[in-house]
């Protein structure tokens, strides 16, 4: 399968804040790839570099293998932050700019305008739109002329619900049709949703990143009680398949392999002479895990 | 850079600014010369009149070039409004994103302002036929002291070059429209005043960036007294070369500029 992208050890500050520090990741063929963090936590700055408009001040970026730069960004089809058109023209004038420059798409602006639903409007000035349709031609724009790989930064941003649930079910059809797609976005729920890859920064640091099973892997986690709490933990330290136990509040948390079952747990205590007054199984939330990830 | 000019065309075709400012250009700079010519402005009373009203060949290329000199702030604002535009839009960011690479973003820019100078000297070159021919002149001396016409070329490159260099630094449109002018038509001045009185004959304050190609076209009143002060013929060769300087200047600060620095 071929790398869409990689990012060799990017970093890049902004005066005294450092916005990147030596990121590295790349990009699979035919994958959503989700960049996740919290806002400020460097998205649009990494997006900004591999597509040329902000600078690195170290590291470099490949696209499709080693392609020149501004050629491979003929490919790309992107939407960075806001939608950016000529205020005084029209939408088919402007997607005809766009165009032009790709040298692609001169006869597709009619069939991206109605894939976002502007064609009503394709003669209107872009001043006149709304802040929602705006959003729409950037997101026609960038399917100009059938791109390779789609770059959304916050695609869903700006967007009424109708609207947000209709861009997350274009992503997956698009995906589908083999288009690659890289999104940012500060919303958990979003990527994991529509991603089958994830990065997650904070403050400029690559924390993790991999196929969204791997590194958004929701682990339970179980809670018991007894009255020697001492004796319980010491007992349950032993016990195969138990990774972690946790005294928190006169409960013990533990974090345990996927094989183990509450009732594993119920009958090991039995055996080594423990009666527990206390079971419960609780699925850990993935936003408790987003949590964790970037706070600490 | 054909490509590049025509996508600049698509993006100023139907901006209604664009066409107010050139109107401005096209249709206020004959029908000044023309009250020029004929008296209806003059500088001075009763039958003195300092504006020349010669416009038989060849004092028709100075006169008219000379008030194109003044003219060409319509066309130096039309620049800046469309540099500055492409930051406020954020499109040079798109103009990117879609596929351009900076230096052809930057050479788009540059080739406006030299095809607009192009077409303004062409301008300039059939309003002087004109005016020229319905003044009595012969079709035989058009092309007399027709230099002046290329030092107009030379004078609309530096002012739009200028322009777009200022758009670039600043990159807001109001901001540098207003500088451009404070500039060109105060600072200097005031510069060039300090400059020539304190070393006297050498007078470096007419090799100021716009200053050196307005001495090409002088006032045609200073131009006649200095040639009957001084005998030889002034030579402009200085302020051209100076002039092509100051043009690759611009150019070169404004590619480094942009190559550089975050869009």
């Amino acid at each position: 399968m071929e790398t869409i992208l990689s990012i060799n050890g990017i970093s890049k500050s902004y005066g005294p804040i450092q916005a990147l520090k030596n990121v590295s990741f790349s990009v699979p063929e035919g994958c959503v790839f989700g960049i996740l963090g919290p806002n400020g936590s460097g998205k649009t700055t990494l997006l900004g570099t591999i597509l040329n408009v902000l600078k690195a001040d170290a590291g470099s970026y490949q696209w499709f293998e080693g392609m020149q730069h501004d050629v491979a960004r003929r490919h790309i089809g992107s939407l960075l932050e806001t939608p950016n058109f000529y205020h005084y023209m029209s939408a088919m004038d402007n997607l005809e700019i766009n165009a032009s420059i790709k040298q692609r798409g001169h006869d597709d602006k009619l069939r991206v305008l109605e894939k976002v639903d502007l064609l009503q409007r394709k003669d209107s000035k872009f001043q006149t739109y709304s802040l929602g349709m705006k959003q729409r031609l950037a997101i026609g724009a960038a399917l100009l002329g059938q791109p390779k790989v789609l770059v959304f930064d916050e695609p869903t941003n700006g967007l009424d619900p109708a609207g947000i649930a209709e861009i997350r079910e274009m992503i997956r059809m698009l995906n589908k049709e083999g288009i690659t797609i890289i999104m940012a976005s500060h919303l958990l729920d979003e990527v994991e949703k529509v991603c089958t890859h994830v990065a997650i920064l904070k403050k400029g640091d690559l924390l993790l990143s991999g196929p969204v099973e791997e590194v958004l892997q929701s682990e339970d986690q179980v809670e018991v009680k007894a009255a020697d709490m001492p004796a319980l933990q010491n007992v349950l330290n032993n016990m195969p398949g138990i990774i972690k136990t946790n005294l928190v509040n006169n409960v013990l948390l533990l974090s345990c392999n996927e094989t183990l079952t509450t009732q594993n747990i119920n009958e090991y205590c039995a055996a080594k002479g423990i009666i527990l007054s206390h079971l419960l199984l609780r699925k850990k939330s993935l936003e408790t895990k987003f949590m964790e990830l970037t706070n600490n | 850079m054909r490509s590049l000019l025509a996508i600049e065309w698509l993006k100023i075709k139907r901006y209604r600014t664009f066409w107010i400012l050139v109107g401005f250009f096209a249709v206020l700079l004959p029908l000044w010369n023309y009250e020029v010519a004929n008296g209806m402005i003059n500088m001075g009373k009763n039958s003195i009149n300092l504006l020349s009203q010669a416009y038989n060949f060849p004092e028709v290329w100075g006169n008219l070039g000379f008030w194109a000199s003044i003219f060409i702030v319509f066309l130096s604002i039309l620049v800046i409004i469309l540099t500055t535009n492409e930051f406020s839009f954020r499109t040079h960011r798109q103009n990117i994103i879609d596929g351009w690479s900076r230096l052809q973003f930057y050479h788009a820019k540059v080739g406006m302002v030299l095809l607009l100078s192009v077409l303004a000297t062409l301008y300039l070159f059939i309003l002087g036929v004109i005016f020229g021919l319905l003044n009595g002149g012969s079709p035989v001396d058009i092309f007399e002291r027709f230099e002046q016409v290329g030092y107009f070329f030379l004078l609309s490159v530096d002012y739009l070059g200028f322009a777009l260099l200022i758009s670039i630094l600043i990159k807001r449109s109001g901001l540098s429209i207003g500088m451009f002018l404070l500039y060109a038509l105060i600072v200097e001045s005031i510069l060039k005043g300090i400059l020539n009185w304190s070393f006297d004959t050498a007078s470096p304050g007419n090799y100021l960036p716009l200053q050196s190609s307005d001495e090409l076209l002088p006032f045609p009143f200073i131009r006649m007294a200095q040639q009957m002060i001084s005998k030889e013929t002034i030579s402009m060769w200085p302020y051209v070369i100076v002039t092509i300087i100051w043009c690759s200047i611009y150019y070169f600060a404004g590619r480094r500029i942009l190559l550089r620095r975050d869009w």
